[in-house]
């Protein structure tokens, strides 16, 4: 099968090719989708660009994440699987636009994650970003799954949790906007059993925690009768569904969760599963033995039944995903690229720019005096400076009170004063605002600073201290830039319970 | 007619004799002709209307949701931040309830007030705008007669020609049209948006001024009047009930005798709800850079 990867390009309508590349627990996948960007404002209005339609064009086969050993990514067969199937697809590299590549679940524990999802990152395509995060994860999944969108168009709270081999991650969303997200170390490759064979061959650490708990001693080399499996499962599925639902959480669950669990101080009114697991919640398979239940070398097919079986007793029927196994990689693929506003002030020459760190020098909104801006911005670029981890800074607020052109004009002049040590000719002055109002404030920052550097002006993202962006060269005839928001906000709005 | 006003009065006579059978006129006094008259003579309207005392009439507000129990409340949040249009507001019977009324009724006074108000003069001072008439002597003749605001009238061309600078790559005009209080709204930020951006790509901007009961094509015949390459108007739009405030600009490349509707480029929709102005302002830079580079406006631009 030869992929057709047909673009259009013009100032009113234009595709764009998106990979995503997912590295899991058990498996590793790729997607291509082509996401369509299209002036949605009528001929007599200022542009609007958004993004329309996204469709998945090709899926890979699911191949099980090739690993040295237990602690170390085998980076050239994971380079062979990307490689074989951007030839299969009929893909290069130079046709893709944007994506994500994604280490998850207890893959993401392993030495050389990070240096993996860079270097298939790069071998991937030219924007093709890296991302990392278990809250991150979380979101894709439940975008990949179609949980945001069943939220979306039925205006309720969706909640969707990715059962996979190494994690469960739970992702909340209301009217397609996620309001928490959660993980907790559970899956269904955590016990590897032979296959169609009834002998542990591995057990990972946070196994070992469900293990102790039931009283079991397994070792590696072991046999255990099926019942057995069965009490581990049903506990990791007890947990599992404690993570999901309010109530108290058992010293187990608690020992688990990788966040801070879900506040649930909301009606939720879906459930969905996705994941690999997820297909055995869905079917109505039984267990009868272990040679029936090991057919993946694990016991991802029991804790699926398991889930179900206490999903029944919890009275929970749960709503079906439009994606199971590959939720996470359709996420990535399709979900991980967003576009800017469409009136933005961009110098074309400083971008693409990867892994800009956020900082957000107004605590609550932008003073109206121009002394404290400038204090403010000068304070938040200080802390940059002298930390000196970040290469690429962006300046985040949500703009001035009223969009007026005094306000704007005070602003950027109180953002070039404060933030005049940071910009040099190799550093840009990146600004991010969310209210519509990056084109005259760019404008403004262009007049004020001249010569001096140049100005990345974009606006209608939403992003917050700590997060990581990525900004693409611009799009629709330079309208608009791609930016991929590697948020990690959620990571600290409750404290750990456990 | 005749008929018609000894109805009316015997209908009068009627239930003031009513009302003074029941004690709530007072006395019946000789000449209780006289008096019910005098009641059935409709009230000079000079006061405002005032619900009661001294308060003025507040409008009420329509953000709420005033549908009792809704299904999913969530849904008509949602519903509602997706458009200005005046939904879940319930009814009462087949009618809008009071307050959707009221409020419909205020928005369409304000529509009505932005077409027949003047932009002050304290306002064309604060933006330094001189202001020149069209062939409408009035309002009145301006909305009768499309053609006069079209064309300045003989002493606006004149003082155009006395204050402005000649031949400017870009001239601004500010015109009323159909809404003066969307030029008030809205100009303040887009006209210095405008020029600052324009001066600072090195553009020659001519001397901007306000044309009173003016239409788009007024701006032909200032372009050919000041010779200029391009003409900027900055002009209010038909109200509507969402906003009255709601401003367009006409662009329009070295305006002649030839020039037909489809040679104007436009952006509308310029106002504090949809495009913010001072962002308009910065985008219209944009605009006209490539308006001037590629020395045609309208669909000629698009081509």
């Amino acid at each position: 099968m030869v992929l057709q990867v047909t673009k259009t390009n013009n100032a009113n309508y234009q595709t764009v090719i998106s990979v995503g590349i997912d590295i899991g627990t058990t498996t590793t996948q790729i997607v291509v989708s082509r996401i369509t960007i299209m002036n949605t404002a009528p001929g007599s209005s200022v542009p609007r660009m958004e993004i329309t339609d996204k469709e998945v064009l090709y899926r890979s086969q699911i191949y099980f994440t090739p690993l040295k050993d237990h602690h170390i990514i085998d980076a050239d067969a994971v380079a062979q699987i990307v490689l074989r199937e951007y030839r299969v697809a009929g893909l290069t590299p130079e046709q893709v636009d944007t994506g994500a590549v994604i280490v998850t679940g207890e893959t993401a524990k392993k030495e050389n994650a990070k240096k993996i999802a860079e270097s298939m990152a790069g071998l991937a395509g030219d924007f093709v970003v890296a991302t990392a995060g278990v809250n991150l994860e979380s979101v894709l999944a439940g975008k990949g799954s179609g949980a945001a969108a069943h939220s979306r168009d039925k205006h309720c709270i969706t909640l969707n949790i990715d059962v996979g081999g190494g994690t469960s991650n739970i992702a909340v969303f209301k009217n397609g906007q996620v309001i928490e997200t959660a993980c907790i170390n559970i899956g269904g490759h955590l016990i590897e059993v032979e296959r169609q064979g009834d002998m542990i061959t591995y057990i990972a650490e946070p196994a070992r925690a469900i293990l102790r708990e039931c009283g079991l001693s397994w070792q590696v080399g072991d046999r255990p009768g099926l019942d057995e499996f069965i009490s581990a499962a049903r506990l990791m599925a007890k947990s599992i569904i404690e993570s999901i639902t309010s109530g108290d959480i058992s010293p187990i669950t608690g020992e688990l969760l990788m966040t801070p669990p879900l506040k649930l101080d909301y009606r939720v009114d879906s459930i969905m599963f996705s994941g690999g697991v997820a297909d055995m919640i869905y079917g109505d398979s039984r267990p009868v033995s272990v040679s029936q239940i090991s057919e993946y070398g694990d016991i991802g097919p029991l804790l699926g039944w398991a889930v179900r079986d206490e999903l029944a007793a919890a009275g929970i029927v749960p709503e079906k995903p439009g994606e199971t196994i590959r939720a996470t990689v359709i996420g990535a693929g399709a979900h991980s690229v967003d576009i800017s506003g469409s009136t933005i002030t961009v110098d074309e020459a400083a971008l693409p720019i990867r892994n800009v760190t956020v900082v957000s020098p107004f605590v609550k909104g932008v003073p109206e005096a121009g002394g404290e801006i400038t204090a403010a911005v000068h304070l938040a670029a200080q802390r940059i400076i002298s930390d000196g981890s970040a290469q690429y800074v962006a300046f985040a607020m949500d703009g001035p009170a009223e969009i007026s052109f005094a306000a704007v004009q005070e602003l950027a002049q109180g953002i070039a004063q404060g933030a005049a040590d940071f910009i040099s000719k190799d550093k840009p002055l990146i600004v991010v605002v969310e209210k519509d109002c990056a084109k005259i404030l760019g404008q403004c920052l262009k007049i004020i600073l001249g010569e001096k550097g140049e100005i990345v002006c974009i606006d209608q993202v939403v992003v917050g201290e700590g997060d990581y962006i990525d900004i693409g060269k611009p799009i629709m005839g330079g309208r608009v830039v791609p930016v991929v928001v590697k948020t990690l906000v959620f990571e600290n709005t409750a404290t750990r319970k456990d | 007619m005749a008929a018609e006003s000894q109805m009316e009065q015997l209908i009068v006579e009627n239930v003031m004799k009513e009302l003074a059978k029941r004690g709530l006129t007072g006395n019946v006094s000789p000449n209780q002709e006289e008096t019910t008259k005098k009641a059935a003579r409709p009230q000079p309207k000079s006061e405002p209307y005032r619900e009661s005392g001294d308060d003025p009439l507040t409008i009420p507000e329509i953000t709420g949701i005033w549908v009792p129990n809704p299904e999913n409340i969530e849904a008509i949040k949602v519903m509602k931040q997706a458009t200005p249009a005046r939904i879940g507001l319930y009814r009462a019977g087949a009618r809008p309830k009071t307050g959707a009324m009221l409020k419909f009724m205020a928005d369409h006074a304000q529509a009505m007030d932005a077409v027949f108000l003047d932009v002050s003069e304290e306002f064309l001072q604060r933006m330094n705008l001189f202001l020149v008439d069209t062939m409408a002597q009035d309002k009145e003749e301006f909305l009768k007669r499309p053609e006069l605001g079209r064309k300045l009238s003989p002493e606006g061309e004149r003082i155009i020609k006395e204050k402005c600078e000649k031949n400017p790559q870009v001239q601004i005009i500010v015109v009323d049209g159909l809404s003066s209080s969307s030029i008030e709204a809205n100009v303040p930020d887009v006209l210095p948006a405008l020029t600052q951006g324009l001066t600072a790509a090195g553009i020659r901007v001519g001397t901007p001024f306000f044309i009173r009961n003016g239409r788009v094509g007024v701006q032909d015949h200032v372009g050919k009047v000041l010779n200029a390459e391009v003409v900027v108007s900055l002009i209010g739009e038909r109200p509507g009930l969402v906003t009255a405030d709601s401003m367009s600009a006409y662009i329009i490349y070295s305006p002649n005798e030839k020039t037909v509707e489809a040679d104007r480029t436009v952006f509308s929709n310029i106002h504090r709800g949809g495009t913010p102005p001072a962002e308009a302002g910065a985008h219209l830079v944009d605009v006209l850079k490539r308006i001037l580079k590629a020395k045609a406006s309208g669909m000629k631009l698009n081509q």
